[in-house]
């Protein structure tokens, strides 16, 4: 059953011819599409160079957008780092009073507690 | 073959001509079979060698021209009634409704098997076809579809399954 069905398949498939002036037709609208190439493709195709100068503006604005990103964040960076190094020098400062203070206390107390013996 | 096809590249008309003339019935038939009608299937006819015209450098030999032949033709059909899905896409359950009983003589048992074609989805038609007009193993099918071997098996399988059921129900 299977091996008629085929051949009835391929009987039924048999590769019919179109109208007799296919080539002719076929031919005229070569013809006139050489002739008008634009008209030939309807609708914008884009030509190799198209393409090419598209990527390439395509690949210029993401460097662009990167660079950008890159450049911020770096900004970003240094600006973190300067405070950074702006607390550290208010701590030091901070830490130089302190320990001023501390042995102005510290002489002040020795100078009172050696009265007694004098 | 591969001279014609050397001239044509070249930029010769004539030579095109011939390519055209040797290969317009396998791509007429194709798109025939896999449309089920005669003015769409000569317009996509044209288109494909249209097509080819204007692709002739990258075609390498006269096997490579029968397989991109094939294969743009069939792709082109599978898209078209992809976008365009009540053209005649119809199941193959409303399909053998349609055509009511398949008589026994040849003649309109090869008509009703057409039709049954008809019914089947997109891939499953251009399959079918490429096997049973072409005369192409499930390899070279699957190779034109650019489709996975199984697929174009089990595409077969079912099909045949199908159709033998339905002329098996009429009969």
């Amino acid at each position: 059953m299977t091996d008629d069905l085929e051949s009835k398949l391929r009987d039924a498939l048999r590769p019919a011819a179109p109208r007799e002036n296919f080539e002719e037709r076929l031919m005229a609208r070569i013809a006139a599409a050489q002739r008008d190439p634009v008209k030939r493709r309807g609708a914008f195709t884009p030509t190799p160079a198209t393409w090419w100068f598209s990527a390439a503006m395509a690949a210029t604005v993401i460097l662009a957008v990167g660079v950008q990103h890159h450049r911020v964040d770096q900004e970003n960076r240094e600006k973190g780092l300067e405070a950074r190094r702006q607390v550290m020098q208010a701590l030091r400062v901070t830490n130089d009073k302190l320990d001023l203070a501390y042995r102005a206390v510290r002489d002040q107390s020795g100078a009172i507690g050696g009265d007694p013996g004098a | 073959m591969d001279e014609q096809l050397a001239q044509a590249r070249a930029g010769n008309l004539a030579a095109f001509g011939t390519l055209v003339q040797a290969h317009k019935r396998s791509v007429y038939s194709l798109a025939l079979r896999m449309l089920g009608q005669p003015d769409l299937a000569e317009d996509t006819a044209q288109e494909v060698f249209m097509q080819l015209h204007a692709n002739l450098r990258s075609i390498e030999s006269s096997e490579h021209l029968g397989f991109w032949l094939r294969r743009v033709t069939t792709h082109r059909v599978i898209d078209y009634l992809r976008q365009r899905p009540s053209v005649a896409i119809t199941s193959l359950d409303e399909e053998a409704e349609q055509i009511g009983s398949v008589d026994s003589g040849d003649p309109l048992l090869q008509r009703q098997l057409r039709q049954l074609i008809l019914g089947l989805s997109p891939d499953a038609r251009a399959v079918v076809t490429l096997r049973f007009q072409e005369d192409l193993d499930p390899l070279d099918i699957a190779r034109t579809l650019n489709m996975p071997i199984n697929t174009v098996k089990s595409h077969l399988k079912r099909s045949l399954d199908l159709m033998r059921q339905r002329i098996g129900q009429s009969s």
